[in-house]
């Protein structure tokens, strides 16, 4: 697969076909964008024939992905088909979200039947041309962020809903909401339009209290604006759908090695992922009106399906590698996988932040441009060269080496013995390069890594910090003032907060 | 180098223009960036981190990192202290471009808020010999010049909404009462929050929301969707590093920050006092203070609460150039006053960013990509 071209750098030659997952909106939107740019595109899921009539991709119908391997620009994936495998090679991924739909009846004590819909089925009623038989002279209230803080999107099918009822003969419609989502395009234009129209729209001061009795709903709540109670009653009642991560997406975030936010929707919530990213180069999470973005990110990658890129990013001594697979474990861009017996770095999905170099047990891991000679090199330069006290100060390239940089071309006042080490990611700084800058005789060590849930690399910063918390038990068992050693975070543009920091640790050693 | 894929001009160099013009980059496109200002990084450029213990997805360190890329890029063309004076539509797009009146006046010194300015400071045409060093003289910053181009991508980005319109609340008039757009350079330029009046740490605050949006009298039927988010996390920043502050925010309705919303909405409930009512009135008491007046849920009389510092959580409303750059593009005004992205009449011109209407950094950023992406297929790079 690849092919020496000078010393630093390779060319390697990527497969350019895509697997979309999913036959949704966003995963048609995704397939038609990526197949305009020339790429084969194939798409996975249930359903989806008018992307395969389309002729704009090849439609894997009702497989589920059994095995996942490889890097970026060379996945493989395998299928299970009525009981039969399918083993398919892509260059890139991308997954369109589901969303599991929990109706929200429950929370009210009700249940839902003939009177007591979900959103969904009160759009259907409203599509399908009956809705004037059924509806028509109808009470119906909505129901709107009140047991989940819901979306823009929610809020503007709720609005269009209740216009519809609205203008129908004799039907009345009636919103209790928590927080209206209006922040998108329109809506708060739509919002006044829609009250205009005769929707009333309550914002109870608590969860309203709802009964059903027969063929009547009747709703009970504290008006905030009126400060009464308030008794209504309606024929339909429209409750909430709360979105939910969808099962298939909690099994393929396992499956891919991708990171989820703390509700488990793919992918993490981490700037450096918006809008269409995940942890993995070459995996890329859609939603609707991302296909262009995601087109982009493809289109940057593949290039014309060979690809330059620095030969020793992350290189592994095969020498010294005794497989122990703690850098594969490690490793937040699922970069490592192995080859002949041992670990291998994709020099196309590392991201050469480092972190597997700190923790691989064997030190078989070097990285480009921050080998351990060097570093160890720079520290023993930075202790010898300086005044009082004597700070070694391991800066995150993407954050605190540049706030750093900031406040010394602002001119703030720095410590003048402190030098700033750039490191790829603060997962980069090894115990033994902190133990070795109190040897040669720093009086400080400052380790300053980006805020927690700003790690490129996901997680460098918490390795960082955790690495710093047993150095400082160590240092403490040896009599040495743990004090000495700082984990400290910031952005790159907190050139003032760095300086600050930086001036408060030189005080206090 | 590769031959180039064709030429975009992009006018604002904020983080709409800033990202059109990198994404235009990456496919080998030339790019001529045109800013206004003596400075690349349109607003969002001089905001404060908003981390606490952990990052809050703000957004603003994204903006000096996308500026980053773009000084380093040789395909990118900068003129600073520019604007377009003139378009003509030929077989491509012909651009006057004529040097702004942006800038220091007199002897003054202007210094950009990322040290990926350049350069980093600006000084006025009376500046002595006593500058700082790399500074330039404004009177050699700016371009004139016409150029040809195969597609403009206009992105002049917003005004935030002045609240001086809204007597009652004595902005301008009282010290304490500030903008949200003030209190980022506040938080971003003092480790801790400070009074505008004596530089002393305020207790008790009160951010007011809806600050010249969702506003019927004004005709500003929009939300600005970023005053939620940039409050309530200036406020988490603020109790983080005082938890004795005593903080309280007037609202209609709270919207999303973005992912993980439920869970930070649930933290920030459990400290910061949320009022639905927007306060009328606005007094200076004593010491500086304000007494806020409001009509409250639950309340037969109007409430009156004073607070030692009012945070106005002004929003976005259109760029104060909109109406001559929809003249000079042949660009369609909303009814909302922003430009409509989608009716440029002239072949070859698309708007990105929030000069087409509110939107975060992220949000914009995402757009700016878009309207990138419909710029190289307007250019044939790609389909
Ligand atoms: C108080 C406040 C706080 C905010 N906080 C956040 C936050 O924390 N997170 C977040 O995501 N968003 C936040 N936002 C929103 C954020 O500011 C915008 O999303 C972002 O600035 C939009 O970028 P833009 O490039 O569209 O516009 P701008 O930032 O306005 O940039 C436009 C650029 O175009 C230039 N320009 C204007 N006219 C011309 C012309 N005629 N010729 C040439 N150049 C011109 C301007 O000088 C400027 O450089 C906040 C907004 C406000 C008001
Ligand atoms: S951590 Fe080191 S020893 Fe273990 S598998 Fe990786 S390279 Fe080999
Ligand atoms: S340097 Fe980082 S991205 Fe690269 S292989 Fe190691 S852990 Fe993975
Ligand atoms: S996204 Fe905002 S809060 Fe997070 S690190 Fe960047 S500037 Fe700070
Ligand atoms: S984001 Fe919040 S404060 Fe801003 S206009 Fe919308 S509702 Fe009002």
């Amino acid at each position: 697969m690849t092919a020496e071209k000078s010393s630093n750098t390779i060319e390697i030659s990527i497969n350019t076909d895509v697997l979309v997952i999913g036959t949704g909106a966003a995963g048609a939107e995704a397939a038609e964008v990526i197949s305009a740019q020339g790429y084969k595109v194939a798409v996975a899921g249930d359903g989806g024939q008018d992307i395969a009539q389309s002729g704009r991709a090849e439609l894997i119908e009702g497989a589920h992905i059994r095995d996942f391997a490889g890097v970026a620009g060379d996945f493989r994936a395998c299928f299970v088909k009525d009981g039969q495998r399918l083993e398919r090679n892509f260059g890139a991924v991308v997954i369109a979200p589901g969303r599991n739909v929990r109706p929200q009846a429950e929370p009210f004590g009700l249940s839902l039947g003939e009177r007591v819909i979900t959103l969904g089925e009160l759009e259907k009623i409203l599509a399908d041309g009956n809705a004037r038989s059924k509806l028509g002279g109808a009470a119906v209230a909505l129901l709107l962020n009140l047991t989940w803080e819901g979306d823009p999107q929610y809020t503007a099918r709720v609005l269009e809903a209740s216009l519809a009822i609205q203008q129908l003969e004799g039907a009345t419609a009636s919103i209790y909401a928590g927080n209206v989502k209006v922040a998108a395009p329109g809506l708060e234009r739509k919002f006044t339009y829609v009250r205009e129209q005769g929707v009333v729209c309550f914002k109870p001061m608590e969860k309203p209290s709802i009964e059903q009795t027969g063929d009547k709903i009747r709703i009970t709540t504290l008006d905030s604006i009126l400060r009464k109670t308030l008794v209504a009653e309606y024929d339909y009642l429209v409750v909430e759908e709360k979105a939910e991560p969808s099962d298939r997406d909690l099994d393929l975030a396992y499956s891919l090695r991708l990171d989820t936010d703390l509700e488990g929707f793919l992918p993490s919530n981490n700037v450096h992922r918006f809008p269409v990213n995940s942890n993995r180069e070459g995996i890329y999470i859609a939603a609707p009106g991302l296909g262009a973005n995601i087109a982009l990110r493809i289109k940057e990658l593949f290039g014309d399906g060979v690809k330059s890129v620095p030969a020793d990013r992350a290189v592994v001594d095969p020498e010294k590698c005794t497989i122990c697979l703690t850098c594969y474990r490690c490793c937040p861009h699922g970069a490592i996988f192995w080859q002949d017996g041992v670990a291998a770095i994709s020099p196309l999905a590392c991201q050469g932040c480092g972190i597997c170099a700190s923790e691989c047990p064997m030190d078989a891991i070097q990285i480009g441009g921050f080998n351990d000679k060097d570093l160890r090199r720079q520290v023993r330069e930075a202790v010898a060269a300086t005044q009082k006290p004597a700070i070694v100060a391991f800066c995150c390239q993407n954050s605190a080496l540049e706030a750093g940089r900031a406040a010394a071309e602002f001119g703030m006042d720095l410590p003048a013995g402190l030098k700033l080490i750039k490191v790829p990611c603060a997962g980069k700084v090894d115990v033994e390069f902190i133990m070795q800058a109190f040897v040669d005789g720093a009086d400080g060590v400052m380790v300053a890594a980006c805020h927690e849930g700003n790690c490129k690399a996901e997680r460098g910063n918490l390795f960082a910090r955790w690495r710093v918390n047993e150095i400082r038990k160590r240092l403490e068992a040896l009599g040495i003032d743990k004090q000495r050693l700082l984990f400290t975070t910031f952005a790159s543009n907190m050139a003032k907060g760095f300086a600050e920091t930086a001036a408060q640790f030189a005080g206090s050693l | 180098m590769k031959s180039q894929n064709g030429k975009v001009m992009v006018v604002g160099g904020g983080i709409a223009g800033l990202t059109a013009a990198w994404e235009l980059s990456r496919q080998n496109i030339g790019v001529e960036l045109v800013e206004k200002s003596c400075f690349l990084g349109g607003h969002s450029i001089g905001f404060t981190c908003k981390a606490t213990d952990k990052c809050q997805q703000c957004g603003a360190c994204s903006v000096e990192e996308m500026l980053a890329n773009v000084v380093d890029e040789p395909l990118i063309n900068v003129h600073l202290r520019t604007e377009v004076t003139g378009l003509q539509n030929g077989d491509g797009l012909t651009v006057s471009l004529t040097k702004s009146d942006a800038g220091p006046a007199g002897g003054g010194i202007l210094r950009g808020f990322s040290k990926n300015n350049r350069p980093l400071y600006v000084v006025g045409q009376d500046a002595g010999d006593d500058i700082p060093e790399g500074a330039v003289k404004i009177t050699e910053l700016g371009t004139e010049a016409r150029l040809e181009v195969d597609a403009v991508i206009v992105a002049t980005g917003f005004t935030p909404f002045d609240p001086s319109i809204k007597k009652t609340y004595g902005y301008g008039q009282w010290k304490n009462v500030i903008t949200g757009l003030e209190l980022e350079r506040i938080l971003r330029e003092n480790k801790s929050l400070v009074r505008p009046s004596d530089g002393k740490a305020p207790q008790k605050i009160a951010f007011i929301q809806c600050v010249g949006s969702r506003d019927k009298g004004l005709g500003h039927l929009w939300c600005s969707q970023v005053c939620c988010p940039y409050a309530m996390r200036m406020a988490s920043v603020i109790k983080h590093d005082n938890p004795e502050a005593d903080i309280t925010m007037f609202y209609i309705d709270i919207q999303n920050t973005g992912k993980e919303f439920p869970i930070f909405y649930e933290d920030v409930k459990s400290w910061l006092k949320f009022v639905r009512a927007i306060p009328v009135d606005i007094y200076q008491v004593e010491d500086e203070r304000l007494k806020l007046m409001q009509l409250v849920e639950g309340q037969d009389a109007p409430a009156m609460e004073e607070f030692d510092l009012v945070v106005l959580a002004v929003g976005i409303t259109p760029g104060a150039d909109t109406p001559d750059i929809a003249k000079l593009f042949n660009i369609a005004v909303n009814e909302d006053g922003f430009l409509d992205g989608g009716s440029a009449a002239t072949a070859g011109v698309f708007v990105a960013g929030t000069a087409a209407g509110p939107g975060s950094i992220i949000d914009t950023m995402a757009g700016a990509q878009k309207t990138a992406y419909e710029a190289m297929k307007f250019l044939g790079v790609t389909k």
